[in-house]
Protein backbone atom coordinates (compact mmCIF):
# COMPACT_ATOMS: atom_id res chain seq x y z
CA UNK A 1 0.00 0.00 0.00
CA UNK A 2 1.69 3.44 -1.20
CA UNK A 3 0.54 6.58 1.01
CA UNK A 4 2.24 9.00 -1.14
CA UNK A 5 2.06 12.70 -1.49
CA UNK A 6 1.98 12.16 -5.21
CA UNK A 7 -1.36 10.72 -4.78
CA UNK A 8 -2.30 13.35 -2.22
CA UNK A 9 -2.80 15.80 -4.81
CA UNK A 10 -5.14 14.13 -7.03
CA UNK A 11 -7.49 12.70 -3.86
CA UNK A 12 -9.68 15.75 -5.03
CA UNK A 13 -9.98 14.58 -8.36
CA UNK A 14 -10.06 11.33 -7.19
CA UNK A 15 -13.21 11.86 -4.69
CA UNK A 16 -14.95 14.07 -7.69
CA UNK A 17 -15.04 11.55 -10.49
CA UNK A 18 -16.72 8.61 -7.72
CA UNK A 19 -18.88 11.79 -6.97
CA UNK A 20 -19.37 11.93 -10.75
CA UNK A 21 -20.28 8.11 -11.30
CA UNK A 22 -22.74 9.00 -8.68
CA UNK A 23 -23.98 9.94 -5.15
CA UNK A 24 -22.12 8.45 -2.83
CA UNK A 25 -21.56 8.84 1.05
CA UNK A 26 -18.41 9.29 3.16
CA UNK A 27 -17.71 5.30 4.09
CA UNK A 28 -18.64 4.30 0.20
CA UNK A 29 -15.85 6.21 -1.21
CA UNK A 30 -13.77 5.03 1.09
CA UNK A 31 -14.36 1.69 -0.02
CA UNK A 32 -14.24 2.25 -3.30
CA UNK A 33 -10.96 3.55 -3.30
CA UNK A 34 -9.62 0.68 -1.70
CA UNK A 35 -11.98 -1.71 -4.23
CA UNK A 36 -10.74 -0.56 -6.95
CA UNK A 37 -7.24 -0.08 -6.10
CA UNK A 38 -6.70 -3.41 -5.01
CA UNK A 39 -6.39 -2.09 -1.44
CA UNK A 40 -3.26 -0.91 -2.93
CA UNK A 41 -4.38 2.82 -1.45
CA UNK A 42 -6.73 3.48 1.00
CA UNK A 43 -7.90 7.06 2.15
CA UNK A 44 -7.91 7.74 5.82
CA UNK A 45 -11.01 8.85 6.91
CA UNK A 46 -9.91 12.57 8.25
CA UNK A 47 -8.47 12.94 5.00
CA UNK A 48 -11.34 12.04 3.05
CA UNK A 49 -13.99 15.03 5.66
CA UNK A 50 -11.31 17.26 4.92
CA UNK A 51 -11.42 16.52 1.27
CA UNK A 52 -14.84 16.69 1.68
CA UNK A 53 -15.13 20.04 3.62
CA UNK A 54 -12.88 21.68 0.69
CA UNK A 55 -15.00 20.69 -2.15
CA UNK A 56 -18.05 21.69 -0.62
CA UNK A 57 -16.67 25.12 -0.04
CA UNK A 58 -15.25 25.03 -3.28
CA UNK A 59 -18.97 24.52 -4.79
CA UNK A 60 -17.66 21.37 -6.33
CA UNK A 61 -20.19 19.51 -4.68
CA UNK A 62 -22.75 19.38 -2.55
CA UNK A 63 -24.76 17.32 0.34
CA UNK A 64 -28.09 16.12 1.43
CA UNK A 65 -29.36 14.07 3.97
CA UNK A 66 -30.37 10.29 2.54
CA UNK A 67 -31.96 7.38 3.94
CA UNK A 68 -31.36 6.51 7.72
CA UNK A 69 -28.44 3.80 8.52
CA UNK A 70 -26.60 2.44 11.37
CA UNK A 71 -25.56 5.77 13.69
CA UNK A 72 -27.86 8.32 11.77
CA UNK A 73 -28.76 9.30 8.35
CA UNK A 74 -26.63 9.16 5.69
CA UNK A 75 -25.07 12.95 4.45
CA UNK A 76 -24.34 11.66 0.97
CA UNK A 77 -22.82 14.10 -1.95
CA UNK A 78 -23.32 15.08 -5.74
CA UNK A 79 -21.45 16.58 -7.79
CA UNK A 80 -22.37 20.29 -9.27
CA UNK A 81 -22.07 21.64 -12.71
CA UNK A 82 -18.75 23.34 -11.54
CA UNK A 83 -17.87 20.24 -10.04
CA UNK A 84 -17.97 18.45 -13.56
CA UNK A 85 -16.01 21.23 -15.41
CA UNK A 86 -13.46 20.93 -12.67
CA UNK A 87 -13.17 17.42 -13.36
CA UNK A 88 -12.66 17.72 -16.70
CA UNK A 89 -10.00 19.98 -16.45
CA UNK A 90 -8.15 18.49 -13.73
CA UNK A 91 -8.67 15.17 -16.13
CA UNK A 92 -6.74 17.27 -19.08
CA UNK A 93 -4.15 18.60 -16.82
CA UNK A 94 -3.50 15.08 -14.84
CA UNK A 95 -3.19 13.48 -19.10
CA UNK A 96 -0.78 16.33 -19.76
CA UNK A 97 1.26 15.66 -16.49
CA UNK A 98 1.82 12.71 -16.98
CA UNK A 99 2.92 12.84 -20.45
CA UNK A 100 5.48 15.09 -19.03
CA UNK A 101 6.90 13.10 -16.43
CA UNK A 102 6.70 10.05 -18.85
CA UNK A 103 9.11 11.53 -20.72
CA UNK A 104 11.87 11.69 -17.90
CA UNK A 105 10.78 8.51 -16.21
CA UNK A 106 10.26 5.48 -18.74
CA UNK A 107 12.82 3.02 -20.07
CA UNK A 108 14.94 2.79 -16.83
CA UNK A 109 13.65 -0.39 -15.30
CA UNK B 1 -20.89 1.55 19.58
CA UNK B 2 -20.49 3.41 22.48
CA UNK B 3 -16.46 3.39 21.97
CA UNK B 4 -16.91 4.85 18.56
CA UNK B 5 -18.99 7.49 19.86
CA UNK B 6 -16.39 8.73 22.68
CA UNK B 7 -13.81 8.34 19.94
CA UNK B 8 -15.38 10.86 17.49
CA UNK B 9 -16.37 13.07 20.68
CA UNK B 10 -12.27 13.32 22.26
CA UNK B 11 -11.33 14.01 18.72
CA UNK B 12 -13.23 16.88 18.51
CA UNK B 13 -12.47 18.10 21.67
CA UNK B 14 -10.56 21.22 21.30
CA UNK B 15 -12.33 22.57 18.41
CA UNK B 16 -14.84 25.42 19.05
CA UNK B 17 -18.36 24.28 18.80
CA UNK B 18 -20.06 25.45 15.88
CA UNK B 19 -22.87 24.47 13.59
CA UNK B 20 -20.29 23.15 11.04
CA UNK B 21 -18.35 20.90 13.79
CA UNK B 22 -21.30 19.17 14.84
CA UNK B 23 -22.46 18.60 11.20
CA UNK B 24 -19.39 16.84 10.02
CA UNK B 25 -18.69 14.98 13.80
CA UNK B 26 -21.92 13.36 12.91
CA UNK B 27 -21.14 12.57 9.58
CA UNK B 28 -17.94 11.47 10.88
CA UNK B 29 -19.83 8.97 13.83
CA UNK B 30 -21.94 7.51 11.32
CA UNK B 31 -20.07 6.73 8.87
CA UNK B 32 -17.42 5.40 11.39
CA UNK B 33 -20.30 2.90 12.24
CA UNK B 34 -21.11 1.88 8.87
CA UNK B 35 -17.72 0.80 8.85
CA UNK B 36 -17.48 -0.93 11.60
CA UNK B 37 -20.98 -2.98 10.83
CA UNK B 38 -19.38 -3.59 7.15
CA UNK B 39 -15.88 -5.24 8.94
CA UNK B 40 -18.39 -7.40 11.18
CA UNK B 41 -20.79 -8.01 8.01
CA UNK B 42 -16.79 -9.87 6.94
CA UNK B 43 -16.43 -11.56 9.86
CA UNK B 44 -14.10 -9.21 12.51
CA UNK B 45 -15.68 -9.32 15.91
CA UNK B 46 -17.05 -6.16 17.13
CA UNK B 47 -14.55 -4.91 19.42
CA UNK B 48 -11.50 -6.04 16.75
CA UNK B 49 -13.88 -4.13 14.15
CA UNK B 50 -13.95 -0.49 16.39
CA UNK B 51 -10.46 -0.68 16.58
CA UNK B 52 -9.67 -1.35 13.18
CA UNK B 53 -12.23 1.88 12.17
CA UNK B 54 -10.30 3.87 15.23
CA UNK B 55 -6.93 3.31 13.84
CA UNK B 56 -6.95 3.85 10.21
CA UNK B 57 -9.18 7.22 11.19
CA UNK B 58 -6.14 9.08 10.68
CA UNK B 59 -5.04 12.40 11.83
CA UNK B 60 -7.85 14.97 13.10
CA UNK B 61 -5.76 18.02 12.42
CA UNK B 62 -6.69 17.92 8.60
CA UNK B 63 -10.07 18.52 9.70
CA UNK B 64 -8.90 21.03 11.92
CA UNK B 65 -7.29 22.87 9.63
CA UNK B 66 -10.58 22.57 6.73
CA UNK B 67 -12.43 23.85 9.81
CA UNK B 68 -10.88 26.47 10.30
CA UNK B 69 -9.14 25.79 13.86
CA UNK B 70 -5.04 26.47 12.30
CA UNK B 71 -2.38 25.72 14.89
CA UNK B 72 -2.15 29.30 14.52
CA UNK B 73 -3.43 29.89 18.53
CA UNK B 74 -0.03 28.03 19.57
CA UNK B 75 1.85 29.86 17.08
CA UNK B 76 -0.12 33.57 18.65
CA UNK B 77 1.37 32.02 22.21
CA UNK B 78 4.97 31.66 21.00
CA UNK B 79 4.96 34.96 19.37
CA UNK B 80 3.57 36.46 22.59
CA UNK B 81 6.10 34.74 24.79
CA UNK B 82 8.69 35.79 22.44
CA UNK B 83 7.83 39.36 22.90
CA UNK B 84 7.82 39.67 26.56
CA UNK B 85 11.44 37.72 26.54
CA UNK B 86 12.40 40.56 24.06
CA UNK B 87 11.00 42.92 26.69
CA UNK B 88 13.08 41.52 29.33
CA UNK B 89 16.09 40.93 27.66
CA UNK B 90 16.08 44.90 26.58
CA UNK B 91 15.34 46.26 29.80
CA UNK B 92 17.79 43.45 31.61
CA UNK B 93 20.07 44.33 29.30
CA UNK B 94 19.90 48.52 29.93
CA UNK B 95 20.12 48.09 33.26
CA UNK B 96 23.18 46.05 33.29
CA UNK B 97 24.98 48.52 30.97
CA UNK B 98 24.06 51.52 33.53
CA UNK B 99 25.03 49.90 36.16
CA UNK B 100 28.32 49.08 34.65
CA UNK B 101 28.72 52.32 33.19
CA UNK B 102 28.17 53.80 37.19
CA UNK B 103 30.79 51.57 38.49
CA UNK B 104 33.03 52.49 35.51
CA UNK B 105 32.48 56.51 36.41
CA UNK B 106 32.39 55.78 39.72
CA UNK B 107 35.76 53.83 40.75
CA UNK B 108 37.80 54.00 37.56
CA UNK B 109 37.26 57.21 35.91
CA UNK B 110 40.31 57.38 33.95
CA UNK B 111 39.98 53.86 32.53
CA UNK B 112 37.18 52.86 30.01
CA UNK B 113 35.99 49.87 30.20
CA UNK B 114 32.49 49.21 30.51
CA UNK B 115 31.93 48.92 26.75
CA UNK B 116 33.83 45.31 26.94
CA UNK B 117 30.96 44.14 28.59
CA UNK B 118 28.79 45.99 27.10
CA UNK B 119 29.28 43.84 23.86
CA UNK B 120 28.86 40.51 25.88
CA UNK B 121 25.65 41.66 27.34
CA UNK B 122 24.18 42.74 24.42
CA UNK B 123 24.18 39.18 22.99
CA UNK B 124 21.44 38.84 25.13
CA UNK B 125 18.66 40.98 23.25
CA UNK B 126 20.08 40.46 20.15
CA UNK B 127 19.52 36.92 20.35
CA UNK B 128 15.84 37.37 21.79
CA UNK B 129 15.59 39.95 18.62
CA UNK B 130 16.03 37.65 16.52
CA UNK B 131 14.08 34.72 17.80
CA UNK B 132 11.20 36.47 18.00
CA UNK B 133 11.86 38.01 14.13
CA UNK B 134 11.85 34.50 13.35
CA UNK B 135 8.31 33.33 14.62
CA UNK B 136 6.81 36.91 13.29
Amino acid sequence: MIRSDIIRGHLESIILRLIYENDQYGYEISKQISVRTDNRFQIKEATLYAVFQRLEKKALIESYYGKVSHGGKRKYYRITMLGKAYLKETAREWKETKEIIDLFMEGLD
Amino acid sequence: MNKIKNHVDDLFEDIPKSEERETIKQEIYQNLEEKVYDLMVQGKEEEDAINKAIVEFGNIDEIKSELGVFSTNKDVKRIERAKIDLNFSIWGSILIIVLMVFINMYYSPSTIWFVYPTFAVLWWPLSMFYRWRKLK
